[in-house]
């Protein structure tokens, strides 16, 4: 056994031991993929795992590395970015991943790629364009 | 300050090439000379051509400390870097096909599944599924 196993195994059986804890979060994350659109509250999700709201924060966290919240801001300005690619307009793409207002989007997403969605939609379309010409 | 590139030590920056794109595939996106036959040789992932470039870089060819902490890497297994990929699974028969050596087949860990393969270049590098 390689001493990168042996440290594997190590560390499988200290931090992840707990199989209930560790499916619970999976499927936390599975449910935030699959319902990143919808108005999602932590509430809910701790209801379907009879949990509370702030253990299952911690918990995921733990796991994952970062907040449920953080975690579906990630995947909401993900998705909006291949929806602005494929050509849908700032406040559709706003309202179908999920963001309840133009502001807090147009915020959340210069603060996590750098520029604004309307910018970034003209660079993916001068970029494409580009790739015609040449 | 941006973070763009992630190096890898190799020790045949031709072979690694092919290896990294025939059977990974990778893209090149930059592929310079520099002196002594060295290139500038960076690949991207086809799927996020403007994300992080990987650049070959042979320096345990030049740096013979380089070589030595390569070198103790490979033999305690452990793997120089990792890549993400969306299902681990199917990467690992399409690999094993193609006849790249895993040390370690697909595991669960905790919330990930991952798997570890030598890159015939003097690294193990790990792959790794998101559950």
């Amino acid at each position: 056994m390689t001493f990168y196993k042996e440290k594997l195994n190590h560390i499988k059986n200290t931090c992840y031991s707990n199989e209930k804890q560790i499916n619970t979060v999976i499927e936390t994350r599975h449910f935030i993929d699959n319902n990143f659109e919808n108005n999602l509250k932590l509430d809910i999700l701790s209801h379907i795992h009879f949990t509370s709201k702030y253990h299952l924060q911690r918990l995921f966290k733990r796991y994952y590395g970062l907040t449920p919240k953080q975690y579906l801001i990630d995947k909401r300005i993900e998705k909006s970015k291949e929806n602005l690619k494929n050509g849908m307009t700032v406040t559709e793409t706003c309202f179908a991943v999920g963001f309840e207002s133009l502001g807090s989007f147009s915020k959340l997403f210069k603060i996590k790629t750098g520029k604004s969605p309307s910018v970034f939609q003209k660079e993916q379309v001068s970029i494409s364009k580009l790739d015609e010409e040449f | 300050m941006k973070v763009t590139l992630i190096s890898i030590p190799v020790r045949d920056q031709e072979k690694a090439l092919k290896f990294y794109t025939k059977k990974l595939g990778f893209i090149i996106k930059k592929d310079a000379p520099l002196e002594g036959g060295n290139r500038w040789l960076t690949l991207v992932s086809p799927e996020w051509q403007d994300g992080p470039e990987l650049l070959l870089e042979p320096a345990p060819n030049h740096f013979e400390p380089c070589k030595v902490f390569q070198d103790a890497l490979m033999e305690a297994g452990f793997p120089y870097t990792q890549f993400d990929v969306d299902n681990i699974d199917d990467e690992y028969e399409r690999l094993t096909k193609l006849n790249v050596e895993f040390s370690v087949k697909p595991t669960v860990m905790g919330t990930v599944k991952f798997a570890v393969f030598n890159d015939t270049c003097g690294n193990n590098i790990q792959i790794v599924e998101n559950l």
